[in-house]
């Protein structure tokens, strides 16, 4: 049905990162973009008419990860450099920095309120920080992890982190527990479903696992692609009913969300896919490569 | 001078320090020359560094001279290198190596035997070889033999050598080096361009050895000589040239010491020869008269075998009675035991040729009989089809049969034959024995056209199915299980020859009948899967470990648990393994998945199938078992567990949630201070964390609103630290409760109506305030007089005389005793302390409050227990006025201490400016003896240490100045008034009225006192701080409205703290 809509043409090409593009996000509405990457720099992409809007500059290495307010006027960023940064969007200055892993960030995300940010380190922990005071303590650590913490989702009252310890722990702040589900498998990504209710987590198998968030099950496996050492992204498209991810040979996957069959793959770097990111509404998709550029997917 | 020379006589060898130093030097120059010095014996040689100078002297003479100047090795010494490094200029990673830190002999020593890249070093280059080549034809002309530059150069050596050119080697002949000390040696030893060096380098050693001997039978004698000539006869290569004669005997009027080098040499090449030599040889040595333990030979290499030079190893008092004729013989023997053995010893092989070994045969086993007909040849047996069927003839070449069908039949049955082994052969065979269509198998109809089609496809397959078809029962020598089997005797299993695998077998077999029949399809391009090439690439125990991977994965049962892999694998190649079955299984899946589509994968899954059938029943049912395998895993994982995990409130307050955990007490309590486990713990306990508890409270008393707030808790027991802090930032109000609600009659404040407190309350504020006086007033004003406050350290015995009193109070104990004696040792203290009577006198005074204070708690309700066991040691240590206050056993104690003080204070107001040092005095005394006993007693003797400092004078001038006004303040205040409009004071207080009639008072007194002094210097609200904490500790209790106006003191104290942010 909507396999047809996939996102497989190339509408068109960013270009302006110098060296591997980490992350490449959507912001809330889908309208621009964010692409971070090793030349220590974030930049703000309109993805649709491929116009590059503004660079941020500041990070002392290597930026990892960048996400942005659902009111778009805050920036959060992590990378090498064992910061969490925390930007004004407009000024393109830097509020504030979070200083306290111990060792690389790989993730970061607000919350819905904008008014936390939680991390997540080498250094086997989740940290949230308030950007509501002028603490730059982390106001929580989460250090129950046995690996680096890979990726981070956060829900309405959860949080969600995937770690190389093969764990997707759910961090329910309302009820107070923690819940892992290991898959015994490096977890290099999660990823929500717009409904909430699954996770998808990429493994360091090359297999996408989709988890029953209730209780805990796994729903389905998706291969076929390759993803045995990079850190790459997968998602689920804005209707659920697909699931994509890169694969390290710079091809784009598209998967049935229901019987897992590979849908669509298609070329579309000339190396590692580190991230894909599908518009919220649209069918859209830009994904990140290695080889420097962002590209943007329409049907 | 010769005047002088011919009037001495001398006695004795003068000391000959000129000469001594010249030859020195001329030994330094021919050290650094290079020549060899003539052998000195040992105790007149002497060690020099490369300047000549010599390393040891005496011990009384310089001992031990290094390095530069008898420093370190060079002129800065030991200087640390500083390190600089800018971001312009950065500082450049220094690659260290062992050079930096050799001195330079040991780099000598080292460089001779690194390896290294030579500038001068041109492989290629011709015109150092040519220049080589020709400075080796001019050495060769002037007769320089090696042999010359190899052995320690000796100078008379060299100059026996018959050199063109006598003595020193003249100028003109040394050459700069244009080739490598390497190359120049072996040039030397007769290496010559284009030639491999192994072999010269041996020709060479062999020449040395040859030139040894020839040494050696100079020295010997004609036996000796015959044996050595046997023996260089016997190892000769015939193209030695011989040296000529009179070498020989230029040799033996050499130096001995050559000679022994040539023995040593001797001896180490016999020790490789064996027994025999080694007997010939010693023999002669004796002669010679050498025995073990001398030099080792300049041509000699270090080897492991010259470690026991000096070792007698060989028994040479044993050899020497043994005859000359006798190596011959033994010789013989080894060599008929040799010839005895040689029909044991394989061709290749060698005998041990070593004594020992030949004789030491007890622990040794004797070598494996080895069989007649064994043929010491490795012959490989031919593992390929192709390399076995090479030997064979070819079948000859036959027309194909008419019948198309079977020729198709036959050239696929050819084809799976050769690549899945003879096996298939056998089993179709078998199959299909009333199947006429397959007679080619059983020798009948095409069956020399099969033969032929399955030799050409052997060849053709022969590369490819290399690995595992090399095991395939083709080969006549190899043993199949089947084969073993019927060696054996063994009966074949049932099951695979019956149900299921004969029907499969057939049925795939017909299948492939079928397929060949319906499609002539190519086999090889079926075969090019990959999957499942690496399948028949799969050696024959991984087979069979796939076939048991199949059977246990489609067809269920008990599954061992290490099923597949055979045991001698490692995890690792096991899970590769298992991977790679499951890709197969799973590409046989698919095969079969699609066979109603798709005949040729059909015939693929058949092929498979029958590739697995040579050792078992394949799989019809393949795929329709549910893969259990991914199912244990599915089990496996996800795994789910649950943690408790409590948010942080923060957290939960910016996800907008309720904290689950509101209320609850931490999951993990982290202790967050000592007290909470102080007051969780039994007493016994307790005691021991008393100090901190103190010490905690001690700092904590430096608030005075938290001070306010215990205040407000004293009726509360048991309280818990924290609380107190909340209830103290809550409960402001409870202060003005605690002084003001309570109603009960006072004895000394009958006339007062309603600011009458509990005794309890009375104490708390006075605790208070004696605390506030002793910690506050000083600190602050000692801080305005800019004098530096002593920090609130006790001093460490009578701290220890304090700890134990809690103990006591804490304990509830009444062991006055002990009170009694740490009060002693008090005394003591302080007066080894200060040494002054009058101090002691202070002390005891302290004393005697102390002890009052413990007799009261001891004899007091529980509640004053508590309070104390709560509040910290100053509160313990009430002030006089207060303890008098309360306790009425104590009274008479107390009153005497009080008329004393009293009396001591109307002495100091009578001469208040005359005596300053005793008003100095009282003002310790003042200090001292309401609250700060102990710490005041180490205040004091810093005090007393810098009593001459003008702003201690200064200090102590103004306190007794204000002591002096607050009395008369205490006067015109208290005893003019009634305690009713004391309490009305209060809002003059708070109204400032009261402070600005203290500054009235303080500036009269001021002008009164000093009127050019520094004292305005500090400011007056500061003064009227420390002015209220005077007057409450130097009121008396026992006058009239003293409460009230320690009340009053009270919410000064909290309008000052207020006032000072106004």
């Amino acid at each position: 049905m909507s396999s047809a809509n996939l996102p497989r043409t190339e509408a068109s090409v960013l270009r302006g990162h110098e060296g591997a593009v980490l992350a490449a996000r959507f912001n809330a509405n889908g309208e621009y973009c964010l692409s971070c990457g090793k030349d220590r720099t974030i930049r703000l992409w309109n993805p649709h008419r491929g116009l590059h809007i503004k660079t941020y500059k500041s990070h002392g290495r290597e930026v990892r990860d960048v996400h942005v307010t659902p009111d778009n006027s805050k920036l959060c960023s992590c990378g090498g450099d064992r910061q969490v940064f925390y930007w004004d969007v407009a000024t393109g200055r830097v509020i504030r920095k979070f200083r306290g892993h111990d060792s690389e960030v790989n993730a970061v995300k607000f919350n819905d309120y904008a008014s936390v940010v939680v991390s997540a380190g080498y250094d086997r922990s989740l940290r949230a920080w308030d950007c509501r005071s002028h603490s730059t303590e982390p106001i929580q650590i989460i250090d129950t992890f046995s690996d680096s913490v890979m990726s981070v989702c956060l829900s309405k009252t959860e949080i969600i982190a995937g770690s190389v310890d093969g764990t997707v722990r759910t961090f329910d702040i309302r009820i107070g527990r923690e819940i892992s589900d290991n898959l015994g498998q490096p977890v290099n990504c999660i990823s929500l479903s717009n409904d909430g209710n699954c996770v998808l987590a990429s493994c360091l198998d090359s297999t996408l696992r989709l988890l029953d968030r209730s209780s805990g099950e796994l729903l389905q496996e998706y291969k076929g692609h390759t993803c045995k050492s990079f850190k790459m992204d997968c998602c689920l498209t804005n209707t659920d009913a697909h699931v994509t991810g890169g694969s390290e040979d710079g091809y784009i996957y598209f998967w049935d969300l229901v019987d897992a069959q590979v849908v669509s793959s298609f070329r579309a770097h000339s190396s590692v896919v580190t991230s894909v990111s599908y518009h919220p509404k649209d069918d859209c998709m830009i994904t990140a490569s290695v080889d420097g550029t962002i590209r943007v997917w329409k049907p | 001078m010769s005047s002088d020379d011919e009037d001495f006589v001398f006695y004795g060898t003068p000391i000959e320090r000129e000469d001594e130093i010249t030859t020195r030097k001329k030994k330094a120059i021919s050290g650094a020359s290079g020549q060899l010095r003539t052998v000195l014996p040992p105790w007149k040689q002497e060690v020099t560094d490369e300047e000549g100078r010599r390393r040891f002297h005496g011990a009384f003479t310089g001992g031990f001279s290094a390095g530069y100047y008898n420093s370190v090795g060079s002129k800065e010494g030991w200087t640390p290198q500083s390190f600089t490094s800018s971001r312009k200029s950065r500082a450049e990673v220094k690659q260290q190596s062992i050079y930096n830190f050799l001195d330079e002999d040991e780099k000598a020593e080292f460089e001779g035997r690194s390896l290294g890249t030579s500038m001068q070093f041109d492989t290629f280059g011709f015109t150092a070889a040519e220049l080589a080549r020709k400075q080796a034809e001019k050495e060769q002309q002037k007769g320089f033999v090696f042999l010359s530059n190899l052995f320690t150069i000796s100078s008379s050596f060299a100059g026996s050598m018959p050199s063109t050119i006598p003595g020193p080697v003249p100028d003109e002949l040394i050459v700069p080096a244009t080739e490598s000390i390497g190359v120049k040696l072996l040039l030397k030893m007769g290496w010559r361009q284009g030639r491999s060096i192994k072999d010269s380098n041996r020709n060479s050693l062999s020449d040395a050895r040859r030139q040894a001997r020839k040494a050696f039978l100079a020295l010997s004698d004609n036996v000796g000589r015959d044996i050595a000539h046997s023996k260089l006869d016997e190892e000769d290569t015939g193209n030695v040239p011989d040296l000529p004669a009179d070498d020989d005997n230029q040799l033996s009027k050499s130096m001995p010491e050559i000679n022994l080098c040539y023995f040593v040499l001797e001896r180490k090449r016999l020790k490789m020869s064996g027994k025999r030599e080694m007997e010939g040889c010693s023999s002669l040595s004796i002669k010679g008269k050498i025995g073990p333990g001398f030099g080792i030979g300049a041509l000699e290499d270090l080897d492991a075998e010259d470690e026991d030079v000096y070792d007698s190893g060989y028994d040479f008092q044993d050899t020497y009675v043994q005859e000359i004729e006798e190596p011959s013989r033994t010789s013989t023997d080894t060599l008929r035991i040799l010839d005895a053995k040689k029909h044991d010893v394989l061709p290749g092989f060698k005998v041990a040729s070593h004594s020992d070994r030949i004789l030491d045969r007890r622990d040794r086993f004797d070598p494996p009989e080895i069989p007649k007909d064994f043929v010491p040849h490795h012959k490989f047996l031919a593992p390929l089809g192709n390399e076995g069927e090479r030997a064979e003839t070819p079948p000859a070449e036959v027309p194909a049969p008419e019948d198309n069908n079977l020729k198709v039949l036959i050239e696929g049955v050819a084809a799976l034959v050769a690549r899945c082994g003879k096996l298939f052969e056998d089993l179709s065979k078998e199959k299909n024995q009333s199947n006429p269509l397959f007679d080619f198998l059983r020798g009948g109809n095409g069956s020399d056209f099969y033969a032929r089609k399955l030799w050409e496809e052997r060849q053709k397959h022969g590369e490819q199915t290399k690995l595992w078809e090399g095991k395939k029962p083709q080969n006549s020598e190899q043993l199949t299980a089947e084969r073993r089997g019927k060696i054996l005797g063994e009966k074949a299993l049932e099951r695979s020859s019956r149900d299921s695998s004969s029907f499969i077998a057939s049925a795939s077999s017909v299948n492939v009948n079928l397929n060949f029949q319906i499609h002539s399809l190519n086999l090889h391009q079926l075969m090019s899967n990959r999957i499942l090439e690496n399948l028949l690439m799969m050696t024959l125990e991984s087979k069979k470990r796939f076939e048991q991977f199949l059977k246990e994965k489609y067809e269920g049962g008990l599954r061992t648990k290490d099923s597949g892999g055979s045991s001698n694998m490692s995890e690792a190649a096991r899970a590769r393994e298992r991977l790679e079955f499951e890709a197969a299984a799973e590409a046989i899946q698919k095969g079969n998945s699609g066979k109603e589509r798709k005949a040729t994968s059909q015939l693929l899954s058949d092929l498979s199938a029958t590739a697995a059938l040579q050792f078992t029943t394949g799989g019809v049912e393949i795929g329709k078992v549910p893969q259990d395998d991914e199912l244990i895993t599915k089990a496996m994982y996800p795994r789910r567990e649950e943690f408790q995990w409590r948010p942080a409130p923060i957290l939960c307050k910016r996800f907008d949630l309720i904290d689950p955990y509101m209320g609850k007490p931490p999951p993990a309590p982290r202790v967050r201070s000592k007290m909470d486990s102080l007051i969780f713990m039994p007493d016994s306990i307790k005691t021991a964390i008393v100090e901190d508890h103190v010490s905690m409270e001690h700092k904590s008393s430096l608030v005075p609103q938290m001070d306010k707030g215990k205040i407000g808790q004293e009726a509360t027991e048991n309280e818990v630290q924290n609380e107190v802090e909340v209830e103290n930032v809550g409960r402001p109000v409870d202060l003005y409760k605690a002084i003001f609600s309570d109603d009960s009659d006072d004895e000394e404040n009958t006339t007062s109506d309603q600011v009458e407190d509990t005794q309890k309350k009375i104490e708390a504020a006075n605790t208070t305030l004696n605390r506030l006086i002793a910690g506050d007033f000083l600190e602050s004003l000692g801080k305005e007089l800019g004098l530096m406050v002593p920090p609130e350290m006790p001093l460490p015995e009578n701290k220890g005389v304090q700890k134990e009193k809690v103990n006591v109070d804490k304990g509830n104990s009444d062991s006055l005793s002990t009170e009694i004696m740490s009060a002693t040792r008090n005394v003591v203290g302080s007066s080894t302390n200060g040494g002054i009577t009058k101090k002691t006198d202070m002390r005891v005074d302290g004393i005697e409050e102390r002890y009052m204070n413990t007799h009261k708690t001891r004899n007091n309700s529980s509640s004053e227990d508590e309070r104390s066991r709560k509040q910290s040691r100053s509160h313990r240590r009430k002030s006089s006025s207060s303890d008098s206050d309360t306790s009425n056993d104590s009274k008479d104690y107390r009153d005497r201490h009080r008329s004393k003080s009293r009396r001591k204070d109307k002495g100091s107001s009578r001469e208040k400016s005359s005596s300053r040092r005793h008003s100095k005095h009282r003002k310790h005394r003042r200090k001292d003896s309401p609250s700060r006993s102990h710490h005041s007693s180490g205040k004091e003797h810093e005090y007393r240490k810098r009593k001459k400092s003008a702003q201690m004078k200064l200090y102590c001038l103004v306190l007794t100045v204000f002591r002096l006004m607050l009395c008369s303040v205490s006067v015109f205040h208290l005893h003019g008034r009634n305690p009713s409009s004391l309490s009305g004071c209060l809002w003059l207080v708070r109204r400032w009225w009261l402070m600005l009639f203290l500054d009235k008072i303080l500036g009269r007194y001021f002008e009164f006192e000093f009127n050019t002094t520094d004292c305005f210097l500090f400011s007056l609200d500061s003064l009227k701080f420390s002015l209220y904490s005077l007057v409450t500790f130097f009121l008396e209790p026992s006058l009239p409205g003293t409460d009230a106006f320690l009340r009053c003191k009270q919410s000064t104290d909290r309008f000052s703290s207020s006032s000072s942010s106004f």
